[in-house]
Formats: structure tokens, C-alpha cells, sequence
């Protein structure tokens, strides 16, 4: 039985019984995190991610939670744990990390992972990412545009939060003196240590059963697997060199769009993504990490691939690319990069944008393609308490080759809830006096994009800072294919209020919000596919008589005539104006 | 006090996707009779009644009026949701708020999906309509409703002809006032339409989830109640006039006046049986603690019994796709409910589970089923793709001439061709090999299956009793154990029909809740007395209309809590005192934490803890039908050997491969007989398959207890 060739058979039904028992930890440690955490923002919108990495801290199996976070955990833990060292991590130690240059994102989006023993011999690594709701800074729930990191919050380079079991207070007490909302921190910090527990415990189960030598063995296979499939997916995207080019509206201080560019090569097994042409870094919070555009590659690649591809090493090796240092996609330190996510879904975007003409089934057009972030801090007057609210807000989705694109929903790699209106205003005295669909915001197509979302915060009784970090306010997500653009986004100061002055904010401010002030947000339409005349005039009556269109949108811009007294399509007047409106467009 | 009953017969119908079942008890006797029909999709009542009627005619003694009731699982609602076949129904929210249901929780089902689409709203965004009114979530009043706004849209939703209408508003689980003053209009205006108000229906925060609970309830109210009604005429005609009973997806019935208001309850009616059945045959035969796992032909439920109780859930979702626990997206392609659910993970494997080979060279099995139409290749009825029940008969698990009581003859030859072209040539493997990976991958599944319901909510299996029932759940359930590591496993008695029993053994559960959100070191003691005495009060009401309900109603009193800034709330019993003081409030509060250790891993002693919702469960006992013990059988065990055969067995041990193993007729088993594994126990409608190490004993019941001997 010792011969080679039978120790290193793969038998098909281990492999299947510890691929799915991988995935489970970590679906484990996600439901652990969640049920635990204080803040709305990891218990109710799920901003958080949980992943099991091998011992040599390559990616393994994931919870299928935030996109975002996973792609960039592939750079972090390796860079952490280099960083402190391996030889220091004893079993039940946890390492803290956030730093952006050292493979990390955003200074919300705080790690926690340690090192899981078996016998005391070294399997791997369970880590959980949460965005943080607030980590200090020059604003409350640390957003805003700043100039430099320092004013974004604390950097938190790879340090031990718990020592062989037992929190490490020196430590966790410096980092919730830097922090504003103090008590629901400590708790989502507490959630993250839980999950890890939890995905330990489990490991060393699995590691026991099978043993290590096999356990190894069988981690590999999966690898190997994913490898397979990852390349022959690769194979079936069409041979060439695809190219585009996107700007973000607004940098937070100057009046210079930031452009971004992309050159993506798929040479059969082989694809390789080049962002030479991108603006160098700015003073300004519109910089995305390495790990952050790794994280937007990761995500166009994967989208592109068949549903039940296991999402590991085996796949994030083929996601090769070139970010040249010192630009908007590959920031340096000291560039501050709270908006680098802005810029990371925009490059999102622009990559399904590259390869719509060599896959226009599979791809969808722009979507809101922004975070859409809004903060606040309140000071609580009787206790001193300082409490922060986050939370990003979905937009209207990119319209595909054969359907609409959906109303009001999260895009790319960002899947988190809204938080509920019940939940947040039994936590903060604050109203969300209106949360709705905005009518004709979709981009017209013979797919329409999807209807933006408004969501509307009044501070009846309480003064308030407020912060935005968003984009979109020069141009809505463009169509594709002739499809037109969706409508922009909107930050409006007191807009219904006839006794306070309406004002148009940017989409990247911090203001005082005075007692009684109401901001509105107003997140874009999706891009259309296709020309909106070439849409099924039913389609258009149907949008018509839910509401989401006016029947003068039907006629301007899909040229379909509603008849008002039957609420039918006037076929022959429909037809007439059509074929008047091609003849137009073609003249000019 | 309640007279006891005392009438001798109740009768259970269960309707399937294939069959009805039907199910006679003589409580005074103990003795079973059942009836079996095909199901009538068209007008499921015309099956029900048949299925009654069979039960009348078998056994010709049973006079109607002798009957106590009957109790019905129904997957009436769940249907009409599925197949886009839900009432016309209007929506009426706070002003602002008319796209809560079109926006939901704002994410996709899929993560790398850019071709997913959110599910439609159960009501279309031109009958959703939005009242000037306000409360703050205290429930004070912000802005009085808008007496003349009111009027104007209650006009409106006449016009619209819908027939029914769900009542949301903001912050109603605090103060139900304006959504009853709503109602009161619209009702006066439309007497006839259906009204759901979601302070009644689940008076609790986060608006989305309780809209879509409410909207849920009223989009069904119409075809439920009208079912029920057939089902009530159908019965009286057949001279049965005893009070109707439907299960509720919580494993308790209520009376089918409750089940018309509030379908809400009962869209998981059909799966809860099979639980209860567990829970109510455990808890007799002295094991509370159970895991029951359910195998039929498309799918398996697993869910866990405590106490004699299945474990509740209120994380669900209706409608989208196959639920597996609490996956962070898990519900978002259905349509989430926020009322009690028994806590089952069902998953897509069941005989007719097809095996096929990925496109990476990994072998797979389900989620696609064969069905009954075509079925396994090994029926001759045009099934093409290999699928469990053939890997089983390859193995020689099953008998391929003692088939559903030899009804169906089964085609070896032609299981092993679709094995080998579709399994075992591109894997390399032999066809026995490739009938055994497909059985071990499947097995795989379902004890990932066993893993959610068990150690996922922090119990250990080994704790368990595993308990197989369903057509196919005998032929793995052993196997399943070993590898599960759970020493102990029961077959039931007639394991094909267990789950209808289940409709005989439970009592009327009816639950109500109250919100608080209060810190514990805040709330006053007195509060919480008074609001239990409140829902005590509605319950003693509500168990005095219910007519099978004997006795005093028993109440079980349990609050949610958390720490104070979490949103998951653990549910907790509350101390078995009377009175409600500090000392109570102590040991309440240690409870908790004591759970959330248990759950969470960790205890927050330092932390304050939150009250958030009280519950009561007012629980009308139904005596239980006696067990009834098997007849003595003088003769030897021998005499139930059938023969031997060649069985291709999975271990953990050495003991692996073809074993000549020995083939019993289950009804032929002698009560307190023993055997050893392997063995292969048949009856008309069921195999079970004993794997080596494992022994059997044979109860005084006729229930299999099987070890393992290692």
C-alpha cells in the first residue's frame, strides 16, 4: 500500500467530501460573525468577508460574501503575515491589520486572521475582513476627502489583537482610543475574533479526520481543479486585445476628471490586464490600492465564468495584471484612498465595457459603478456618546443582452443590505423620511437599465455631520450597443423644504448639518443595451402602467405612443414615429 | 376548564407531490389505517377526499360522527407562491415608502451572476399605495394620519378590484393605531377583501421583512380560504363534521378558521410533518433527542429535535431557491418570512437525483432530479441519466424484482449502460466504483445536510438519535451515521408513510408575540408581567375557539435577547416561575449568556443585554394516540430471511466491498429479535440497508434500533 502511486491517488469522493467541508467553515464563520456584530453595517448589511488560506497564505475556500474583500485578501494575508513574521504566530494568536500599503484597502476595512495549529504543526490561516463603521479620522464613519492617509483614520500595520487565546487589551484599548463609536467597534471586533474561533475549531476537526498529510494532498487536488477549469474557462473567451477607457467624475477638490484606461490580453489559456494611461495618484481620496484593482480583475474575470467555478488559488493565479506604482489604480503611501473603492468599481466597469464586443452575452451594460457612501456621527447630548452610522446604497443596474437591467440593487463585487429604516432610526435619532425608485432614471435600451434609489435622511432634532462619498454627479452609467445613458446622481441639501435653501452638494463633502436639515441621495439609473427603438412597445406600456416611465419618456425616448383612454400601444403610431425618429437620426 | 374529548378516531391527510396520504388512528386502540391516492393538482380537495373516503370504507366500523377531527398538510400556499398563482392583492404603506417591496434588501442572489434578476414583487408597484402618516420608532405619533388622504386612497384600492390588501406601516410593531384605523376604513368601504395588518401578523421590527411576511399572508388568503372551504363542504357531505385542523410550518395545527387568516403560518406545512413525526415518536420511545432525516424522491429535509421539540427558525425565505440554512444570501431569490418555521435544511437529493461528470472531471450528483417522470433509467419509463436509486440497485441495495411491492421490475442492465456512458468511462472508474462514488457524493450532501442542522447551530451529532424515514431515507440513513459519527439509528414502523403520522401526534400551537427592545437593566419588571398576562389573555381566547384543544392551554413563555447593539436575537425559555423579580431577571440574563456562548463561542458578561420580543406559545394538548405493540410472533427470526445476496458496501473499516449478505422481510421481524449488519430489511415500500458493524434490535413496536458496534 505505500507505493507512490497509490498514496497519491486522488479518490473523487474524499476530494468531493473536503471541498464542500472547506467552504462550510468558512460559510460557518460567516454566520458567526454576523449574528454576533454590533453595527448595522456588518450584522444587517453584511459588509464583511470570511476566507481560509493554506499555510503558504494562498486563498482556499471563501464565504460568498463580499467580492470586493475577498479579491483583496489574496494580497494582504501573504504581505501581514511576511510582514510579522511567521515564526511569531504561536496557536491562538490573531493578528490586526488595515494598512493600505501593505496589501490591505481602506482603513475600514479592518482584518482580523490567525494562524490554525493541528498537533502544533501549521495548517493555514482563517481571516475575517469587516468594514468598520468608523476607525477615527477627520469624519465621522471615516469618509470624506482628505488629502493624506493620516487624516483617514488609524493605520493599523500587522499587530497581535489576541495572544494565544486572550485578548490582548494594551492593544485593542489604544485602537478603540482612536476610534468615535467606541462600543459598537469593540463588538464587531469581538464578532471578528468569534468567527476565527469558530473556523479554527473546525479546521483542526477536518485536519484530524483526515490527517494532515492528506488534508494537504486534497487542498491541492482542489487547486489543481479549479486550475483546469479556470484555463479552459479562459480559453473560451475569444483570442484579441480589448480596450476602454472611463473617467471618475470627481476627485473631492479638483476640477480635473480622473481617467482610467485598460488593455486586456486573452492569448488562449492566458489573460493579463495593463492600466497603463491611468492618471498618477491624486491628493485627493480617489486612490485605489494594488490589492483593490487586483480585487476589480479578479471580479471582471470571474463574472465571466461558469456559476459553480470554486473561487481559490487555482483561479487568482491566472488573474495577472499591471498596475504601475504611484497611479489612481496602484497607490503609494501617503495617498489617502477612503475613495478607492469609487475608482475600483469604475475600473470594474470599464473592464465589462473592454469585453463587451468579444462577449456581449455575458457581460451587462454600466451600472451606478459608485460605492454610493453615506455616513453620519451624532454626539448623544446626555451621555457624550458618540454614535456613526454607515451605509452604501444600491443603484440602478446595467441592462443585459436579453433583459432589463434590475431596479435598485448592489453591483460588481458590493452585495451589502440596505440597513432597515426601523432598525436605524431605533439607533440614531434620525428619520429616513423617504426611500423609493426614481421614475425615468433608467438608461433607455431595447433593455432598459435599472431605476436608480433615493434615500432621503431628516435630522428633525439634532445637529449632525454628515458625509458623502460617492461619484456620478457630471454623467450618468453609459449605455451600450445604442443604449443611452441612465440618469446621474444627485446630493441634495434640504430638497422638499420650502423654509431652507435647496443646495446641491458634490459627491465627495462633509457637512454640519444643522437641527431640522434633510439631505437627499440620489444614486444613478443603469445603462441601456441596444437602440431604446428597438424595444418591445409591451415592455414600454408595462413600465408605463407600473409607474417606473411617463408615457411623454415612452414616446422621446423609445418612441412608442400610449394610447391614454385604452392604455394600449398605438401600433401604427408607434410604427410612424419609429420609423420617423431613424429617419432623423440617420440625416444628422 | 375544557371537557376531555373522548370521541376514538382522527384522521391526518397529507398531500404530496405524487400521493395523498391518509391516516386513521382508533385512539383507543392504537391501531393504524392507511390510505393511499394519486394527487389531483387540479383540485387537490378531490384527492383529499378520496383519501378520506378510503379510510371510511376499509375499515367500515368508524361511524363520521365518531371522528374528533382531521388534520391536514397542505402545500396550498407554498404552490400558488412558486407558480406565480397568488390573489390580486394591494399594498399600503407610510408615505415614502410605496417601493419597500420593489427595492427589498437591495442585493442580488448571485454574486458573480451579471445575468440574475431580483424576484418580482409578489404586488405590482401600481397597487402599491402610500398613506400621509408617521410614528418615530418609539410608536409616538410624528405626523397624525391623514383623515382626508385616507379617504382618497381607500377609493382608489376599491376601484382596483383586488381582493386582498396587506397593511405596512412604519413602526407599527410599536404602535398598531393607524394601521387599524387603515383597516377599519378600507373595511368599511370593501367589507369583502381580505385585509392582513402586519402589526398582527408579526408585530416586529425591520419593515421589509415584516411587509413581505404580511404581503405573503394576503396574497394567499384568498385561494387558502376558498381551498379550506371545499375542504370543509367536501367533509360535511361525507357526514364528517368534526373541527378541521391544518399543520403549520412550525410543527403545531391550528384550527382552519386561523389557517384562512393567516395562511402566513402554514407555507411550510407539508416538511414540518415529518419533523413532528420524529420529535412525537422520540419523545414516546424515550429519546428527546433526535435528528430527523426525510428522503423521498427529490429532495432530503434534515432537522434537529430537542427536548421532544423540532428546532424553530424564523430566518426563511419562500419561493426562491433551495434553502440551506442561514448562507448570507441565502433568501435573497425568495420571498423572506419572518413567522416560525421548523428548522430543516432541505436539500436536492432523493432517489431520483441525477449523477453526471463537470466539465473539470469532478463527479456530481443532483440538484436536477429525474422525478417520477421520467424517473431512474432503471424503471424502463424513458429515464436516460443515471441517477440514485439506479447506483443503489447496481449495488445491490435494492431487489430489482421487489420494487414498490413488485408493482415496478427493475432494469439492471439497463442502469449499469447509463452508469458506465455517463459515470465511470470519462472518470476511469469501474461501474460498481462509479455506483458507489455516486452513492458516497449524495451521502455527502446529506450529511452536510445533518452537519447544518447540528453542529452549524452548536450541537453536537453524537448526541443525536438519528431517526430515517421517507422512501429512500431507510436505504442511507446507516450509512449516513457512520459517517457522521452518530452511534444510534431508528427506522419507524412503516417508514414510507411516518411523516402523515406526524399530523396525529402534535398539539394546537398558536403563537404571539410582543415587542420591547428595552435593556434589561432598564425594563421594569412590572411591564413584563403585564404584557405575558396580555398575550396569555388572546391565547386562553383563541385555545377556548379551538374545539380538538383539551384542558387548560399550557403556555410556553420565551424572550429574545441580545446584546445590546446586536441584531440577532437567541431565543431564550424564561425561568419556570411565577413571579417576576430581580432574582428571575438574574437567572434570565445568565441564561442568555450561557446561549450565546454555547452558539457564539463567547460570553460578553460586561455587556448590557436587550429584551426584544416576548413570545407566547399557547399550546392546546391533544392526547397522543397509544403506540401500539407488535403482535407476539412465536416463531423463530429465521422464518424472516428471505435469502442472500451480493451487496456492494462503503466503510469507514476494512470491511468494505461485496458482501453476500443476508435479506429480511420486515414484517415477518419477531418483536425483541436481534441481527447483525450487513443486512437488508424489506418491506413493500421501503429497503433498508444495514452496513457491517452495525446490529439490530427489533422493539416491542416494531421500530428497528440500530448500533453501531464499535
Amino acid at each position: 500500500m505505500a507505493g507512490d502511486k497509490v498514496r497519491n491517488k486522488i479518490d473523487p469522493i474524499h476530494f468531493e467530501v473536503i471541498r464542500s467541508a472547506l467552504t462550510q467553515v468558512t460559510e460557518e464563520m460567516a454566520a458567526a460573525l454576523r449574528r454576533s456584530a454590533y453595527s448595522t453595517n456588518v450584522k444587517t448589511r453584511q459588509d464583511f468577508s470570511c476566507a481560509f488560506f493554506d499555510r503558504d497564505c494562498k486563498p482556499i475556500s471563501q464565504a460568498f460574501t463580499q467580492p470586493v474583500h475577498l479579491g483583496s485578501f489574496v494580497e494582504l494575508i501573504p504581505t501581514s503575515v511576511e510582514a510579522y513574521g511567521a515564526e511569531n504566530l504561536q496557536p491562538g494568536d490573531m493578528l490586526v491589520v488595515n494598512n493600505p500599503f501593505g496589501g490591505g484597502s481602506h482603513l475600514n476595512d479592518v482584518t482580523v486572521f490567525g494562524p490554525v495549529h493541528h498537533q502544533n504543526e501549521l495548517i493555514g490561516y482563517v481571516a475575517s475582513l469587516a468594514h468598520h463603521v468608523d476607525v477615527g479620522g477627520g469624519a465621522p464613519a471615516s469618509i470624506g476627502p482628505f488629502q493624506e492617509i493620516f487624516q483617514e483614520g488609524v493605520i493599523i500595520t500587522p499587530v497581535k489583537l489576541v495572544k494565544q487565546g486572550e485578548m490582548n487589551e494594551d492593544i485593542f484599548k489604544l485602537l478603540l482610543a482612536q476610534i468615535r463609536s467606541k462600543r459598537v467597534t469593540a463588538g464587531d471586533f469581538r464578532a471578528q475574533v468569534a468567527a476565527n474561533t469558530v473556523g479554527s475549531r473546525r479546521l483542526s476537526e477536518i485536519v484530524r479526520k483526515y490527517g494532515s498529510e492528506d488534508f494537504d494532498r486534497y487542498v491541492k487536488a482542489v487547486i489543481d481543479y479549479t486550475d483546469r477549469r479556470t484555463r479552459a474557462e479562459i480559453s473560451d473567451i475569444p483570442d484579441g486585445i480589448y480596450k476602454s477607457e472611463s473617467f471618475l467624475d470627481f476627485d473631492g477638490f479638483t476640477e480635473n476628471p480622473v481617467t482610467l484606461k485598460t488593455k486586456i490580453t486573452v492569448d488562449g489559456e492566458k489573460v493579463y490586464f495593463d492600466f497603463d494611461g491611468c492618471d498618477p495618484q491624486r491628493r485627493a481620496p480617489v486612490n485605489s490600492t494594488k490589492a483593490m484593482t487586483f480585487s476589480a480583475c479578479a471580479y471582471a474575470l470571474r463574472a465571466l465564468m461558469a456559476p459553480d467555478l470554486p473561487v481559490n488559488d487555482g483561479f487568482y493565479r491566472h488573474v495577472r495584471m499591471n498596475a504601475k506604482p504611484g497611479t489612481v489604480v496602484h497607490a503609494l503611501h501617503p495617498a489617502p484612498v477612503v475613495g478607492g473603492w469609487e475608482t475600483q468599481v469604475r475600473v470594474n466597469d470599464m473592464l465589462f465595457r473592454a469585453f463587451a464586443p468579444g462577449m456581449p452575452q455575458k457581460i451587462a451594460s454600466s451600472t451606478k459603478a459608485m460605492m454610493a457612501q453615506a455616513g453620519f456621527g451624532i454626539i448623544d447630548q446626555k451621555t457624550g456618546e458618540y454614535h456613526c452610522n454607515y451605509e452604501a446604497l444600491a443603484g440602478g443596474y446595467g441592462a443585459r443582452e436579453t433583459s432589463d437591467g434590475p431596479d435598485a440593487v448592489q453591483q460588481h463585487g458590493q452585495n451589502t443590505e440596505n440597513a432597515p429604516v426601523e432598525e436605524v432610526e431605533s439607533h440614531f435619532p434620525v428619520r429616513v423620511s423617504q426611500l423609493s425608485l426614481i421614475e425615468d432614471s433608467e438608461g433607455p435600451g431595447k433593455f432598459r437599465g435599472g431605476l436608480g434609489m433615493r434615500r432621503d435622511y431628516h435630522f428633525p432634532n439634532d445637529a449632525a455631520t454628515f458625509t458623502v462619498l460617492s461619484d456620478r454627479d457630471l454623467e450618468g452609467p453609459k449605455g451600450i450597443f445604442g443604449g443611452m445613458s441612465g440618469r446621474k446622481a444627485y446630493y441634495i441639501l434640504n430638497p422638499d423644504d420650502s423654509k431652507r435653501t435647496k443646495t446641491e452638494l458634490s459627491s465627495k463633502c462633509v457637512i454640519e448639518l444643522k437641527p431640522g436639515d434633510t439631505v437627499s441621495f440620489q444614486t444613478p439609473g443603469g445603462g441601456g443595451y441596444g437602440s431604446p427603438l428597438e424595444r418591445d412597445p409591451e415592455r414600454v406600456l408595462e413600465d408605463v402602467t407600473l409607474g417606473k416611465i411617463n408615457f411623454k419618456r415612452a414616446r422621446e425616448c423609445y418612441g412608442v405612443i400610449i394610447d391614454n383612454l385604452t392604455n394600449d400601444v398605438d401600433k401604427a403610431a408607434t410604427k410612424r414615429l419609429r420609423e420617423q425618429i431613424n429617419k432623423s437620426r440617420s440625416s444628422h | 376548564m375544557k371537557e376531555l374529548n373522548t370521541k376514538r378516531f382522527r384522521i391526518g391527510v397529507d398531500i404530496g407531490g405524487t400521493f395523498t396520504d391518509g391516516t386513521l388512528v382508533d385512539s383507543s386502540t392504537g391501531q393504524v389505517i392507511t390510505s393511499k391516492v394519486l394527487t389531483t393538482p387540479a383540485d387537490p380537495a378531490s384527492g383529499f377526499i378520496s383519501a378520506v373516503n378510503k379510510l371510511l370504507g376499509v375499515s367500515n366500523d368508524v361511524d363520521p360522527s365518531e371522528i374528533e377531527h382531521v388534520v391536514h398538510a397542505t402545500t396550498v400556499a407554498t404552490n400558488a407562491i412558486i407558480e406565480g398563482k397568488t390573489a390580486k392583492t394591494a399594498f399600503v404603506t407610510t408615505q415614502g415608502f410605496r417601493d419597500m417591496l420593489e427595492i427589498a434588501r437591495q442585493i442580488r442572489p448571485s454574486l458573480y451572476d451579471l445575468q440574475f434578476e431580483k424576484p418580482a414583487p409578489l404586488v405590482p408597484r401600481q397597487l402599491c399605495f402610500e398613506i400621509r402618516e408617521r410614528l418615530d420608532a418609539k410608536g409616538n405619533v410624528v405626523t397624525p394620519l391623514d383623515e382626508k388622504a385616507l379617504a382618497i386612497v381607500v377609493d382608489q384600492l376599491a376601484e382596483t378590484e383586488v381582493e386582498a390588501i396587506a397593511i405596512c406601516l412604519l413602526h407599527s410593531y410599536r404602535n398598531p393605531d393607524h394601521e387599524q384605523k387603515v383597516g377599519e376604513a378600507i373595511k368599511a368601504k370593501i367589507p369583502d377583501v381580505k385585509l392582513s395588518l402586519s402589526s398582527k401578523i408579526v408585530p416586529e421590527f425591520r419593515e421589509y421583512l415584516r411587509a413581505s411576511t404580511t404581503v405573503i399572508n394576503s396574497a394567499v388568503t384568498p385561494i387558502v380560504s376558498t381551498y379550506l372551504a371545499s375542504i370543509l363542504e367536501k367533509l360535511h357531505s361525507a357526514d364528517v363534521n368534526s373541527e378541521l385542523l391544518v399543520m403549520q410550518s412550525n410543527g403545531g395545527v391550528y384550527p382552519a378558521q386561523s389557517a384562512s387568516e393567516s395562511p402566513v403560518f402554514m407555507v411550510e406545512s407539508g416538511p414540518a410533518a415529518g419533523a413532528v413525526a420524529a420529535a412525537s415518536l422520540g419523545s414516546a420511545l424515550g429519546y428527546p433527542n433526535v435528528i430527523s432525516f426525510d428522503m423521498g424522491g427529490t429532495t432530503a429535509k434534515a432537522s434537529l429535535i430537542r427536548n421532544g421539540q423540532p428546532n424553530i427558525t424564523k430566518d426563511y425565505s419562500v419561493g426562491g431557491a433551495a434553502q440551506s440554512g442561514d448562507g448570507a444570501f441565502g433568501g435573497a431569490s425568495g420571498y423572506p418570512i419572518r413567522t416560525p418555521v421548523v428548522d430543516l435544511v432541505e436539500i436536492g437529493a432523493g432517489g431520483g437525483s441525477i449523477a453526471w461528470v463537470d466539465s473539470g472531471g469532478a463527479l456530481r450528483v443532483g440538484p436536477q432530479s429525474a422525478g417520477a417522470d421520467p424517473g431512474p433509467v432503471s424503471y424502463g419509463l424513458g429515464g436516460k441519466e443515471p441517477t440514485i436509486t439506479d447506483a443503489n440497485l447496481i449495488l445491490g441495495r435494492l431487489d430489482p424484482s421487489y420494487f414498490a411491492d413488485g408493482q415496478i421490475s427493475l432494469d439492471t442492465e439497463a442502469a449499469k449502460n447509463a452508469i458506465h456512458k455517463h459515470c465511470a468511462e470519462p472518470l476511469g472508474l469501474s461501474i460498481e466504483a462509479a455506483a458507489h462514488g455516486i452513492i458516497e457524493i449524495a451521502n455527502t450532501a446529506m450529511v452536510n445536510a445533518l452537519r447544518l442542522v447540528s453542529v452549524q447551530r452548536g450541537h453536537d451529532p453524537r448526541d443525536f438519535m438519528l431517526m430515517g424515514f421517507g422512501g429512500a431515507g431507510p436505504a442511507h440513513v446507516v450509512r449516513l451515521a457512520e459517517q457522521a459519527g452518530i452511534p444510534q439509528v431508528l427506522i419507524p414502523a412503516e417508514p414510507g408513510t411516518a411523516s402523515a403520522l406526524g399530523l396525529l401526534v402534535t398539539d394546537v400551537r398558536m403563537e404571539s408575540s410582543a415587542t420591547l427592545i428595552i435593556r434589561a437593566d432598564q425594563v421594569e419588571l412590572s411591564r413584563i408581567t403585564y404584557e405575558f398576562e396580555k398575550l396569555e389573555n388572546s391565547g386562553r381566547l383563541a385555545h377556548s375557539a379551538a374545539a380538538s384543544a383539551s384542558g387548560e392551554p399550557i403556555f410556553e413563555r420565551a424572550i429574545e435577547m441580545r446584546y445590546w447593539g446586536q441584531s440577532f436575537e437567541l431565543s431564550v425559555p424564561v425561568p419556570d416561575r411565577k413571579t417576576i423579580d430581580n432574582d428571575w431577571m438574574n437567572d434570565l440574563i445568565e441564561a442568555f449568556h450561557e446561549s450565546h456562548d454555547s452558539a457564539y463561542g463567547f460570553r460578553a458578561d460586561d455587556e448590557p443585554v436587550e429584551l426584544v420580543n416576548l413570545r407566547l406559545t399557547t399550546v392546546g394538548k391533544i392526547a397522543r394516540p397509544q403506540l401500539r405493540k407488535l403482535d407476539t410472533i412465536d416463531h423463530d427470526i429465521q422464518v424472516a430471511i428471505k435469502g442472500e445476496r451480493p451487496v456492494y458496501f462503503a466503510t469507514d473499516s476494512s470491511q468494505g466491498g461485496v458482501i453476500s449478505t443476508t435479506v429480511y422481510n420486515r414484517q415477518k421481524l419477531p418483536p425483541r429479535s436481534t441481527f447483525n449488519g450487513p443486512a437488508i430489511v424489506e418491506e413493500p415500500d421501503c429497503t433498508t440497508v444495514i452496513q457491517p458493524s452495525w446490529s439490530v434490535t427489533v422493539d416491542d413496536f416494531g421500530n428497528l434500533i440500530v448500533e453501531n458496534n464499535q
